[in-house]
């Protein structure tokens, strides 16, 4: 995993991001796993409590993001590794214990986006993924369509859900809340293309301060793989994605779509001469 | 309008492991991405389609290819594509979250969605078999005999036929496409075979209920279900062959869902109840024109249609568990 993302094949450090998006960078160096931005978000956008309830993995009882949850602090603690042994020394930034603020990816080729039949899920002046609450029926293929596990449907009201990256605030030229509400600045919001560079300054810094694992996750190398071509909101990351649930090297689903279609179609020719020929009148 | 949430995380710890255990591998065994929600309704929608699109493929190629000896395939495999894609729609928009506002997939035509294109191609079917099934009812005598009954019966049948073969077929395959344009691991792995798997499965379901509806009502000649017996067994062969080969496909990781629990039970029931057994059964049937045989031809039929709903039960609940199942994510995405 180490520096990988500093030299790797010419894809890192680079995203597909068109001029001016805007977008999230979470740098989970910083995370301190205070969950100010799930409250804020849940604050300014409205959303009801989750379960209430201890989950018992470690400070996390959230579990995931949800329809009412768009903002989700990851807890890992690593008390031993793989063969059961114990640290003896720590090292800089999160050390043993891993935080990290997910939340909706707001990828530059969006699965969800291209699933959603209605039109519903579009992307924004700002570059963003939004759902339009007024044309979504619930038909929840945006559900599975998603690389991430980010959209889900609502029991309450039958509709998809995710982070807007609070596109009623952008509007009147403010942060979103969760970003405004970090007391660490571990989530910076601001143009991708600057977000990435300052990303990639503090993973070189991170890397001369000893913290050799940090790596961007988000960029075409890492997380924006498949079709998918970077997230606008993207990572700083200190262990491999798996780790913190996210997939390394996820896919755009709709790449599937025109092979799928034409090995059915080759299988409609074959099943069609085969009923021909068992039909026909001899 | 209730308030509720949902907890998808609170049961899903494996007996015997650890949190401690569970957050060595993978984030507490916690799913990597949301599977979807689709129920029952969605499983007898696939059934149905299926069939709908297969019997009105059978009926054409009956009618076009099969001399006088197949009209009543023709008849019967109209009046059942009519009869099984009339509870689609309603299926479909019973399983959504906000069924009053089904009409908002007209907004748009989506090339890239597979749902998107089904809309739009199960519009498109419906009405050409609700076309054939007219012509059909016009022919039969059931709309009388004056006025617009004579104008129906002369609209070109076997035309009509031939243009909605190719919405035929795009119901009954497409359905293989939405499961694998997905980031669910057991579909989108066996991209290429699903669609042709839901297609060979459409095909003898199809052709078995024809088979059944035409032996209880002693309408074709024995000929004719021959012909059909045939059809049958080539489309079972081909099911059982992408059966097996979706199984070695999803690898030990990804196709765990196939083997292990009821889930596994009930793939290994559709691979030998549902196309091994009827195979065997026609096959003892062959040649034979006795009473015992012809319980076995129709306990074979009996048999494809049971295994073609269980098939697509399997398909979509498995999925749901391999969404389930973040190892099955990560084999798939995984660094190479």
């Amino acid at each position: 995993m180490s520096a990988r993302t500093l030299q790797g094949n010419g894809r890192a450090g680079t995203t597909g991001a068109r001029p001016g998006a805007l977008g999230f960078l979470t740098d989970t160096t910083l995370c301190i796993g205070c969950k100010a931005c799930e409250v804020a978000c849940k604050q300014w956008n409205q959303l009801p409590m989750d379960d209430f309830g201890f989950t018992g993995y470690s400070y996390d009882n959230t579990g995931d993001l949800g329809a009412t949850t768009w903002r989700h602090v990851a807890f890992i603690e690593r008390v031993s590794d793989r063969e059961g042994r114990r640290p003896t020394r720590l090292k800089a930034f999160q050390s043993n214990w891993l935080m990290m603020s997910d939340v909706c990816k707001h990828c530059v080729y969006a699965g969800c986006l291209e699933a959603c039949p209605t039109g519903a899920i579009i992307r924004t002046e700002f570059d963003t993924v939004v759902i339009q609450q007024d044309i979504c029926n619930g038909c929840g293929y945006c559900v599975p369509a998603c690389p991430f596990g980010v959209p889900a449907l609502s029991l309450t009201d039958g509709k998809a859900h995710k982070c807007t990256l609070c596109y009623d605030r952008l509007k009147d030229g403010l942060e979103p809340a969760c970003a405004k509400a970090c007391p660490t600045d571990s989530i910076q919001f601001g143009p991708v293309e600057q977000l990435m560079e300052r990303a990639k300054r503090r993973v070189a810094d991170l890397h001369a301060q000893g913290v050799t694992e940090a790596y961007i996750y988000g960029d075409r190398e890492v997380g924006g793989t498949g079709g998918i071509e970077g997230l606008n909101a993207f990572f700083i990351l200190t262990a491999p994605p798996e780790v913190y649930n996210l997939p390394a090297q996820p896919e755009l689903p709709q790449r599937k779509v025109l092979p799928a279609f034409l090995s059915t179609a080759a299988a409609a020719l074959g099943l069609g001469l085969a009923a021909l020929l068992s039909l026909r009148r001899r | 309008m209730s308030i509720g949430y949902e907890r998808r995380w609170e049961t899903r710890r494996q007996a015997g492991r650890s949190a401690a255990d569970e957050a060595r591998d993978s984030y507490y065994g916690l799913p990597a991405i949301h599977k979807p929600h689709w129920k029952w309704s969605i499983v007898l929608y696939f059934f149905l389609g299926g069939i709908s699109g297969a019997s009105y493929v059978v009926a054409t190629l009956a009618r076009l290819f099969g001399g006088p000896e197949m009209r009543p395939v023709a008849r019967a495999g109209r009046y059942l594509s009519l009869l099984t894609v009339l509870p689609g729609p309603l299926l479909l928009i019973y399983d959504l979250g906000r069924p009053e506002r089904f009409h908002h997939m007209l907004r748009v035509l989506k090339l890239r969605s597979p749902m998107s294109l089904g809309v739009w191609g199960l519009i498109a079917f419906s009405l050409f078999s609700g076309l054939s099934a007219l012509i059909q009812a016009a022919q039969d005598g059931l709309l009388g005999r004056r006025g617009p009954a004579r104008l129906i019966r002369a609209m070109p049948d076997r035309l009509v036929g031939l243009l909605g073969s190719g919405p035929a077929f795009f119901l009954s395959g497409y359905t293989g496409v939405l499961l694998a344009a997905t980031a669910v691991p057991l579909w989108t792995k066996n991209f290429l075979l699903l669609g042709p798997l839901f297609l060979s499965s459409a095909l003898s379901n199809a052709v078995a209920a024809l088979f059944l509806l035409l032996s209880a009502t002693r309408q074709a000649s024995s000929q004719a279900l021959e012909r059909l017996e045939r059809l049958d067994r080539l489309a079972l062969l081909a099911e059982l062959a992408l059966l097996l080969g979706l199984r070695a496909n999803s690898g030990p990781v990804i196709g765990r869902p196939l083997d292990e629990g009821r889930l596994g039970q009930a793939f290994r029931s559709v691979l030998g109840a549902g196309v091994v057994a009827p195979l065997l059964l026609q096959a003892l049937a062959r040649g034979r024109h006795s009473g015992m045989a012809q319980a076995l031809r129709l306990l074979a039929g009996l048999l494809v249609l049971a295994g073609g709903f269980l098939l697509r039960f399997v398909l979509v609940f498995a999925g749901h568990r391999s969404a389930d199942d973040p190892q099955a994510t990560f084999e798939l995405t995984r660094k190479r």
